[in-house]
């Protein structure tokens, strides 16, 4: 019998030589523990659907170099970072100093400062279910440490852009850790973007540890290009009265995948998950959600939406764990899926586990087409199809695109719904 | 205006429609009664362009364009207008953008300029008076969770907006309260004019009461088996369908 694949070597060979020392000894000690790992298969239950389209070859493992154009198709009204390739690029960024706010990159930080990140950096994300951030460690060449003092707001959204230059064959490890302290707010935007046609693959690790009373809200836009494999992973977790605010937004790829894990620990913590995921051509998208109520009187609430099209495939995978102690957990879990074409298919599945008694716990899954009488309704007012089949799959999304708090964020998310509204829907 | 010639139609290969001669003329006003499942709805859906509805033989033009050729966006262009029996629902369709999106196409199909929001918001605010729906109910979904008289009301408003050159209104009466049969029966005489058709399906005379008839047709098992002017409306209501040898409950449904 043939065994496994594992990781090619080439995914560890030494490099990251601008990082601080503390973080290097990290990531060394990272690609050692990963010297042989098995790569996700079909009977990897967790990425039954996906294995497939995961191709890690020798080529892929290459990093991919931080030079380029810059180019985000969000006009951006707050702060903004650049990273290329995993790699901060300072000349277009542009955010200010703030007191009580510190946003450094990994490559910037004195070995102090790096020791005591390269101390808390993986401990948001369960390693088990999350093999390939476990890669993120062994090849980051850079990151964002943001830290927000007791009380800081950062008054306007921080968007941080990720480009990938697919212009040769390679890898980019994108990294945030965000370190909130008490009753501090911000609202970060990440945008995942691409330019030229090579095959490569982005991995990504986003952290968020939010002390009592923070809040924090987070925007993912993930509009990469055809040829770039995205593996991304957010972890995040929270202490008492925190509040965490999630809104992903996604457009499919050969390889799309977000793991979002969220830890309630303290008392009176609430977390809102919204996810909008669109496929079409022959797109691949899976979304793998996991909400830990560990502490009693914590509230999540998690809305999934994905429309597939033409032979697209997009997963849900909505997994909440309500531990012994977490009484009075209130967790509501919907995802709705729409098929707008006959080769399409989408898959969800809830996966609940609940081991305290006195708990509320609703969710619900449905998948269905466009309603003909809504159709009918429509264009017998004289809407040209297009138009009747747009306005109805835009009803099926609009109250969560609505919810989006980045003015510019729904803007781009509207040009690319209006993208691929034309590509799928015909005038008769 | 409108010319139907020995229509025929099935659903499921059922026939519902048997044969159907009409001709509505400019300016007229016509009422279909007839029992329940005498194929007064299938009509109605027929002539709309529903899909459900299989056209086996038969013709039928609309100022001498073959109407069944065309898609119902098509038909509604050229100026076909049907008021719901049961409007749809749709959620996350707010009723403004439906109503604007509606008129433009038609205004666009006329090679007229768009509407931008603020002028349509206007107009609509307008019209919404004119059948007594309180301009919330723009920022609404699209019939969504309207009683079924403020559904009614949203259909005239349709109708108003949309200033048909033939309007089929199917059981508009049905579910309304007096007061709202009031409010829809003054929206639809707002509609008649010499350039515009309007056709009633009715199962009751009720609703002729208000919006008095041209002429009235008798529709049972398919086929209009009597037809007449205003008083054989009042001539149903006295004698039901009995004495034009028809049974009141006919058709299996």
């Amino acid at each position: 019998m043939k065994s496994a694949p594992t990781l090619p070597s080439a995914f560890l060979e030494p490099a990251g030589e601008y990082l601080p020392g503390p973080l290097l000894a990290l990531r060394k000690q990272r690609g050692t523990a990963l010297v042989d790992m098995p790569l996700p298969t079909r009977k990897t239950e967790n990425w039954k659907y996906s294995s497939r389209h995961l191709k890690l070859s020798d080529e892929l493992a290459a990093s991919l170099p931080s030079c380029g154009k810059e180019g985000s198709s969000l006009s951006m009204p707050g702060y903004r970072v650049v990273f290329r390739n995993g790699v901060m690029i300072p000349e277009a960024s542009d955010f200010p100093d703030i007191d009580g706010i510190r946003i450094q990159r990994f490559c910037d930080l004195n070995d102090e400062d790096a020791a005591a990140l390269a101390e808390r950096l993986d401990n948001t994300l369960d390693s088990g279910a999350v093999q390939m951030a476990r890669l993120n460690s062994a090849r980051f060449e850079d990151g964002l440490f943001i830290q927000l003092d007791k009380e800081a707001v950062l008054d306007q959204p921080l968007f941080i852009i990720h480009e990938v230059t697919a212009s040769s064959v390679g890898s980019a490890y994108p990294r945030i850790y965000v370190d909130a302290a008490r009753h501090s707010q911000m609202t970060l935007v990440e945008e995942y973007i691409s330019s030229g046609n090579e095959p490569v693959m982005v991995n990504t690790v986003t952290e968020f540890v939010l002390a009592e009373g923070a809040q924090m809200t987070a925007v993912r836009l993930t509009v990469e290009g055809e040829s770039v494999q995205h593996i991304g992973a957010t972890g995040v977790r929270q202490a008492a009265s925190s509040r965490f605010e999630s809104h992903c937004v996604g457009f499919g790829g050969p390889l799309r995948r977000h793991d979002l894990q969220v830890r309630l620990e303290g008392e009176g913590a609430e977390c809102k998950l919204n996810g909008v995921v669109v496929t079409q051509g022959k797109q691949h998208y899976d979304n793998h959600t996991s909400i830990e109520h560990v502490a009693a009187h914590c509230d999540s609430e998690e809305t999934y939406r994905n429309i597939a099209a033409d032979e697209s495939h997009a997963i849900f995978n909505g997994r909440i764990h309500i531990h012994q102690d977490a009484q009075k957990s209130n967790a509501n879990m919907s995802n709705k899926n729409l098929l707008l074409s006959t080769g399409a298919e989408i898959d969800t599945k809830p996966e609940l586990e609940i081991y305290a008694d006195d708990v509320k716990c609703a969710h619900g899954a449905t998948i269905g087409q466009l309603d003909k009488t809504s159709l009918f309704y429509l264009v017998s007012r004289g809407i040209g199809r297009r138009e009747a089949n747009t306005l109805l799959t835009m009803a099926f999304i609009n109250e969560l695109v609505e919810q989006i708090p980045v003015e510019a964020v729904r803007d781009t998310v509207q040009l690319r719904l209006n993208d691929f509204f034309n590509q799928t829907f015909q005038e008769v | 205006m409108l010319s139907i010639k020995n229509l025929h139609a099935s659903v499921g290969g059922e026939e519902i429609l048997k044969g159907i001669n009409l001709e509505i003329k400019a300016g007229e006003v016509h009422a279909i009664m007839g029992p329940n499942g005498s194929g007064k709805s299938t009509l109605s859906q027929v002539l709309a362009g529903s899909e459900t509805f299989e056209v086996t033989e038969g013709e039928v033009t609309l100022n001498g364009e073959n109407l069944l050729e065309l898609e119902t966006e098509e038909r509604a262009r050229e100026g076909i207008f049907l008021a719901f029996q049961y409007p749809v629902e749709i959620p996350g369709v707010s009723n403004l953008q439906f109503l604007r999106t509606a008129v433009n196409a038609m205004r666009k199909h006329r090679g007229e300029p768009e509407m931008n929001a603020a002028e349509f918001m206007k107009l609509a605010k307008e019209v919404s008076k004119q059948v007594d729906l309180d301009p919330a109910f723009l920022k609404r979904g699209v019939n969504e969770g309207f009683s079924g008289g403020e559904k009614k009301r949203n259909e005239i408003l349709q109708a108003l907006l949309l200033q048909p050159k033939l309007a089929i209104l199917d059981e508009t009466d049905s579910g309304l309260d007096i007061d709202a049969l009031h409010v829809v029966s003054d929206g639809v005489n707002a509609l008649r004019a010499d350039d515009r058709a309007i056709l009633m399906v009715t199962h009751y005379q009720r609703l002729l009461n208000h919006i008095v008839p041209d002429y009235v047709h008798v529709l049972a098992g398919g086929r209009i088996v009597k037809s007449g002017g205003r008083e054989l409306a009042h001539e149903l209501e006295e004698r039901g369908y009995g004495w034009l040898g028809v049974k009141e409950e006919e058709a299996a449904e």
